[in-house]
């Protein structure tokens, strides 16, 4: 038997999830060395240190040439390298924030950071993944760990029902995945993306019935990772149930890198079968999920509730650039053109490319917004409201604005950045997205998101509204100051501020991250 | 190669068609779905989910069967281990559940809901 020979420089593009792994072990290791009372700062700086660097060298890996690593079962390219930037943001904006929450509960243990750091490792080389035994294995490397992370905390209720529920419904699609992928390999015979395409095309000739029941199954275990309706049920309930930094973490990091895959797994599918069955599948998941996550948003009264909500509407959006990236003229050949190939392209190769541009800059916008909207929520609950369920009341944020005008000043910026207004980087996202999906005429999906997002201000600026509008009520609790959720605030917000009125800085790197492998 | 393997284990005995095998294991993700959605107790919720990735098992191996290529069945082992993982972390999270109320119906586990 032949085995594989790896030389040092294949592993260069796992550096980032190698990283996040050795980060890990150290927090594992370092922890069985501490006494109960030993303070644990240095837990969350070393979890930071490492998001800065693994999301350092992501950066300086967007500017390699896209190619397979390691045999084959993943590639690196532009577009994997941006994710694992995004996934870094995530994780280090939603570190710093657990700093006061653990410690206001008495929680800081080494292992909730080491989960942390492992789900984002499976998150980074899920954006990676060019194989669908590897993507399930990435996937349950990133879904596992926040299963744990979700019923963190062993006090109240809640915790342990949101892990439960998330376990079940995440074990659940992804089975479904995983039985949508054996049926695909059993028509194609490989497993490997970049090979499939060929036998796809074939398979789809021969056994059509299988080749359609493996997509299907595929796009619905996508679905239920992305939260898409009707996939969504469990959305609401985990995101309020878990730890406030998981679910910033959930929102963002899970969300992002279950879109990657999915981005990659279909572009791979549409050039071996009809572009216009994903065309379908996604801008009916869009439809469905803008409209459906909007409107459930409205009346919460609950923050938290309000932003899972929320970012089943975001994942709405995304899903209505991921459609425009399917659109073809009749007859025309399904294909992506890179950033140089452009000049050259059809109006809708351009439109093709700038939706892919869309869904990376709106996963990063994404990311600063909600992350900074939850760390805002972790700093202002109370765990004795948890089991009333009034933790996260809207009343929490009234007259937040004469008590800390920065803390105030940060929410609103995420508000309105979530809602789509200028001069945030909320607004600048949405507007590739819908643009795109204009060029790629996709024109009435585009007009019900439009309608859709002017609904979700009312509930954006509702938050503001009581924070800026409202008296300070009679006993109100003491809002104690952290340094962690002190730099998230001020990072993120600058990030949505600054990247909102120049976009400038990574609208290079964005030109350069619409490369996908194997076009 | 799938010709040899099939003529160095069974000469003379005729072999059971693929499509049982694909039957079979359909038949079984169907009944995990099913007891996914209807069941009432979490840990045979939690079976059936086991039930489906074994189906998913099974249409793994008996594709690699069919095709004789080794990637099915190295599949396999990997789902295997994953699913290892997966009823670890599922039968600590019942545990976390049942101590937290000393129940594990799934219509007990619904305090949040607007």
């Amino acid at each position: 038997m032949n085995l594989p020979t790896l030389s040092l420089a294949d592993f260069f593009p796992l550096l980032p999830a190698i990283l996040m792994v050795v980060g890990a072990c150290i927090l594992l290791l370092s922890e069985v060395f501490l006494s109960a009372t030993a303070s644990r700062a240095y837990q969350a700086v070393l979890t930071v240190v490492t998001a800065v660097a693994a999301g350092a060298v992501a950066v300086v890996m967007m500017f390699e040439p896209p190619r397979e690593v390691m045999l084959g079962f993943g590639v690196l390219d532009p577009f994997s390298s941006f994710l694992t930037f995004v996934v870094c943001v995530g994780l280090g904006l939603a570190a710093l924030s657990s700093v006061g929450f653990l410690r206001r509960r008495g929680a800081e243990r080494g292992e909730f950071y080491a989960l942390m750091l492992f789900a984002s490792a499976g998150m980074s080389l899920l954006a990676m993944s060019n194989e669908l035994i590897t993507l399930f294995v990435n996937i349950e490397v990133l879904s596992i760990a926040t299963y744990a992370l979700t019923a963190y905390l062993r006090r109240g209720t809640r915790p342990s029902e949101a892990g439960f529920k998330y376990f079940i419904l995440g074990a659940f699609s992804s089975a479904v995945l995983l039985y949508g992928a054996a049926l695909v390999y059993g028509a194609t015979g490989t497993t490997n993306l970049t090979a499939m395409v060929g036998p796809l095309g074939a398979a789809i000739q021969a056994q059509p019935a299988l080749v359609y029941a493996g997509v299907v199954l595929v796009g619905a275990g996508f679905a239920f990772k992305v939260a898409a309706v009707p996939f969504h049920m469990w959305t609401p309930d985990v995101y309020e149930g878990a730890p406030s930094p998981v679910t910033a973490l959930m929102s963002a990091g899970v969300k992002a890198a279950a879109f990657a895959a999915m981005v990659r797994v279909f572009f791979t599918m549409g050039q071996g079968i009809d572009p216009r069955l994903p065309l379908a599948l996604f801008s009916t998941l869009a439809f469905l999920t803008m409209v459906v996550g909007n409107l459930m948003a409205i009346p919460q009264r609950n923050v938290k509730r309000m932003l899972a909500y929320s970012s089943i509407a975001h994942a709405g959006y995304l899903l209505l650039g991921v459609a425009a990236l399917f659109v073809t003229a009749p007859g025309e050949q399904f294909r992506l053109l890179g950033p140089s190939e452009l000049t050259g392209g059809s109006p809708l190769d351009i439109a093709r490319a700038g939706a892919l541009r869309g869904i990376l800059y709106y996963l990063l916008a994404y990311t600063f917004s909600a992350v900074g909207a939850f760390a805002m929520v972790s700093a202002l609950e109370r765990r004795e409201d948890e089991e009333k369920g009034t933790a996260w009341d809207l009343e929490r944020f009234s007259g937040l604005a004469q008590r800390r005008p920065g803390w105030a000043f940060a929410m609103a910026a995420f508000m309105l950045s979530l809602g789509g207004i200028p001069p945030t980087i909320g607004f600048m996202s949405k507007l590739l997205i819908f643009q795109s999906a204009v060029d790629a005429g996709l024109i009435g999906l585009t007009i019900v998101a439009v309608l859709s997002s002017a609904a979700g201000v009312y509930y954006y600026l509702r938050v503001v509204v009581y924070m800026f509008m409202r008296p300070v009520p009679e006993g109100a609790q003491v809002l104690e100051r952290n340094w962690g959720t002190e730099v998230a605030l001020v990072v993120s917000t600058a990030a949505v501020v600054v990247l909102g009125i120049i976009p400038g800085p990574i609208g290079a790197w964005l030109e350069q991250a619409g490369t996908l492998f194997g076009r | 190669m799938a010709a040899d393997v099939a003529a160095r284990e069974a000469p003379n005995r005729p072999m059971v068609p693929i499509t049982y095998y694909l039957l079979l294991a359909a038949a079984l993700f169907c009944m995990g779905m099913f007891g996914v959605l209807v069941r009432r107790n979490a840990l045979v919720v939690f079976m059936s989910v086991e039930l489906m990735l074994n189906a998913a098992n099974l249409t793994f191996l008996a594709f690699a069967r069919m095709r004789g290529d080794a990637i099915g069945h190295v599949s396999a082992f990997f789902v295997i281990a994953v699913a290892a993982a997966e009823a670890a972390i599922g039968l600590a999270i019942v545990i976390a559940v049942f101590r937290s109320r000393g129940s594990v119906l799934v219509e007990d586990i619904r305090t949040m809901k607007h």
